[in-house]
């Protein structure tokens, strides 16, 4: 490195000028050929882009919406597509990176030049995600839980939210719990803001049926040992523990707090009770748990629609069942390519005004999307965990409350900061 | 007499490669005007060139003090992130043009470089890894916790540039290409003003702290000083850096601060070529553009990323740069 510096020359004048005289020619590139790509076109195949987090800690849900996406995009382009139009999946990992799902969505749009966007599975990506799309105007349909994504602040009339929110789950869960199991509750936050959505939504359900929150504690996201809060928690002997987290966290506290005894004495809830962590954290640890979950595949006893997505799910991949993550992606892939078979284009104000008057009914009980905020109006499934009794390995839950959809259950429009 | 008779012919058959890479080394910044300028073409997408742009530079700021000055920083996420942060909150929440907007993150960055630097430049070796390291969590944790101004992780969105007016004409920022060139223009610059920065006597001084500090003491340079000016100018870079990548992806993910990004710039110098002025850059360019590559074919990519990672380490102990360069000199 030393001998570096012999052979590099300082910067001379001339190689200033030089530099100088190249960079004032920059403003000319622009028009140079190479480099102005074609805008979406109205023909040709129709692109789905879809990021979603393929590696890291989320991936087995991932893989799932991918599964469930090519599902509904088979459907579509074996039943012809549309006018002739087949439809063609980008799948990309966003590596659970908002930076990386950002980067990969300008990609996506600017050199794959996709139609619409769907996908991705947390609540910083798909804003991330969603900030791209809305301010290029493309159509993003979003799969993954978050109360902010439906704000004045981050909403867009190209900005569809087809999956659950943190504020509907976690009041699901209060109307149940609260009064049937006790009144006194300890919360167990996840300190970010999936758990922070949670607990505002758990107290504000639970505070009219007379919830009393004796405390919330909060541990950062991705805590392996609830050593610490579990004397405190059982001191405190609340009738209730909210557990407000995700996917690990919400295993390795379950299994804890089995271990430390403390579901004798309290009944545990949770706002997002998923079937992948269900069978990955056991019997054991998830007997008596209850919580929500936007889906089930065990519903299709009461609903037809969920029996026919099952049936195709299973055929299609080896008789494996859909996950809740999984369902939302075909949802979403779905409502896409049905708008764009009504509005006959793939131009967004079309598909987009074809979306918003959707009525659909694809895996779940019918669902239509809000006017003022574009969340999608839905039924949420209260489930409690069971051991005894099973069908199938896979049958895992009961599901003891249906709730139908209601705009009321969501946060008024003008909590949300829109315009009436 | 008989090897003197071979020389010539060694050097005529190498000579172009060898004139090639010595017109590199030579002209630094002519060369590198010209490398951005074809740069998008010979990448698989222009928002990827301009994540190497942006990243590289940052890498060739971390460069400065790791590279230069000898002393392994393992806080410069920090600088990175609340350039962008600065950037990015003076364009959201105040409404400031994107141009003062940048400024303002650069000094926010350099504000903090220069705390941080006061802090624990008077610590060496590992424990000047640890103190920054340490420094930039408190960072990381504070813009974390202030929500209300940061998104805390949901990540500060809204740093929504459309249109931008340069010398009376117009340009639509949401095009990639002019992205591209106008971030270029901007890197171009720091590199120069790096360029300016090494080649000057300070310069000068930081290499010699680098291979011999208490010479250099004994020199009667103030090494604590200089150490410190070093600290400060890299963090300016890095928050260059971080500014312009808050406008590129139009969002400022809190994962600009975490340490993970601080590891990323040592592996990017690493790999290119620490101490060298191109390297980081051509680690950067490497790093990003296998793992962009690698993914979209499988998941299992990390496994195939570090592979390649283990193989330059293994064979190219100077980097990449740094290995030409030496090969250059045979």
């Amino acid at each position: 490195m030393k001998s570096e510096k012999k052979t590099i020359a300082g910067i001379s004048r001339r190689n200033l000028l030089a530099s100088a005289a190249a960079v004032a020619a920059l403003p000319v590139l622009p028009s140079m050929p190479y480099i102005t790509r074609a805008a979406a076109q109205d023909t040709g195949p129709i692109k789905i882009g879809f990021p979603v987090p393929l590696t890291g800690p989320f991936a087995t849900e991932a893989q799932d919406q991918v599964r469930a996406a090519q599902l509904a995009v088979k459907e579509f382009n074996d039943a012809g597509g549309a006018n002739g139009r087949q439809c063609e999946l980008l799948v990309r990992d966003d590596k659970l990176n908002p930076g990386e799902a950002a980067t990969r969505t300008l990609e996506l749009i600017e050199k794959d030049n996709a139609h619409f966007i769907c996908g991705t599975l947390s609540a910083a990506v798909q804003l991330s995600v969603n900030n791209v799309t809305k301010a290029r105007g493309v159509i993003y349909v979003s799969i993954s839980q978050s109360d902010k994504i439906s704000e004045a602040s981050d909403a867009s009339p190209v900005t569809f939210h087809e999956a659950v929110n943190p504020h509907l789950m976690s009041s699901a869960v209060a109307r149940y719990a609260v009064g049937k199991f006790g009144k006194k509750a300890v919360c167990l936050v996840s300190d970010y803001a999936y758990g922070h959505e949670n607990l505002r939504g758990f107290q504000r359900a639970g505070q009219p049926l007379g919830l009393e929150i004796l405390a919330d504690l909060r541990h950062p996201l991705g805590q392996t040992d609830y050593s610490t809060f579990l004397p405190r928690i059982a001191a405190l002997k609340p009738e209730i523990l909210f557990l407000a987290n995700f996917g690990a966290d919400l295993v390795n506290s379950v299994k804890q707090a089995t271990d430390f005894g403390l579901k004798d004495r309290m009944k545990i809830v949770c706002p997002t009770l998923l079937y992948t962590s269900r069978i990955a954290g056991g019997d054991e640890a998830f007997e008596g748990i209850a919580g929500a979950a936007p889906f089930y595949w065990g519903i299709e006893d009461k609903i037809p629609s969920a029996k026919t997505f099952n049936d195709k799910f299973k055929a299609a991949y080896g008789g494996r069942y859909p996950s809740d993550y999984g369902a939302m992606g075909y949802s979403g892939i779905r409502q896409i390519l049905d708008a764009v078979k009504i509005a006959k284009t793939t131009e967004t104000k079309a598909v987009a005004a074809a979306i918003r008057a959707l009525k659909y009914d694809y895996y779940k009980g019918p669902q239509y999307y809000r006017a003022c905020d574009q969340q999608s109006v839905q039924s949420v499934f209260v489930l409690e965990s069971k051991t005894k009794n099973k069908r199938n390995q896979y049958d895992v839950f009961d599901v003891v409350v249906t709730e139908a959809p209601d705009e009321k259950r969501l946060r008024t429009c003008e909590e949300l900061g829109h315009k009436t | 007499m008989s090897m003197l008779a071979s020389e010539p012919v060694k050097v005529a058959e190498e000579s172009v490669f060898r004139r090639v890479l010595l017109l590199i080394a030579r002209h630094r910044m002519l060369s590198v005007t010209v490398l951005l300028l074809v740069f998008p073409l010979f990448m698989p997408y222009t928002s990827l060139a301009i994540n190497i742009l942006v990243l590289g530079l940052y890498a060739v700021g971390f460069n400065l003090m790791f590279g230069y000055a000898g002393a392994l920083s393992f806080g410069h996420a920090a600088f990175l992130g609340m350039g962008a942060y600065g950037c990015g909150i003076a364009f959201v929440k105040f409404g400031i043009p994107w141009l003062p907007s940048i400024g303002i993150g650069v000094l926010v960055a350099t504000a903090l470089a220069f705390v941080m630097g006061y802090l624990a430049i008077r610590t060496r070796g590992i424990y000047f890894a640890m103190v920054t390291l340490a420094l930039s969590q408190l960072v990381y944790y504070t813009v974390f916790q202030a929500r209300t101004w940061t998104g805390g992780d949901d990540g500060l969105r809204g740093v929504n540039l459309a249109k931008i007016n340069l010398v009376g004409f117009e340009f639509n920022f949401l095009n990639p290409t002019v992205r591209y060139y106008v971030i270029g223009a901007f890197v171009l610059f720091a590199l120069w003003l790096l360029s300016r920065i090494l080649e000057s006597p300070f310069g000068a001084v930081l290499e010699g702290l680098r291979e011999n500090e208490a010479r250099a003491r004994a020199c009667g340079y103030d090494v604590s000083r200089a150490r410190l000016i070093a600290f400060t100018l890299s963090g300016m870079f890095c928050g260059l850096a971080g500014a312009l990548y808050a406008l590129h992806l139009s969002i400022v993910p809190i994962e600009t601060l975490h340490y993970t990004m601080s590891g990323l710039a040592v592996m990017m110098a690493i790999l290119g070529g620490m101490g060298t002025f191109f390297g980081p850059f051509v680690g950067a360019a490497t790093i990003l553009l296998i793992e962009d590559l690698v993914s979209l074919w499988t998941v299992h990519w990390q496994l195939f990323v570090g592979a390649i990672f283990i193989v330059f380490v293994l064979f190219f102990p100077k980097g990449i740069w740094g290995s030409l360069l030496e090969r250059l000199r045979l």
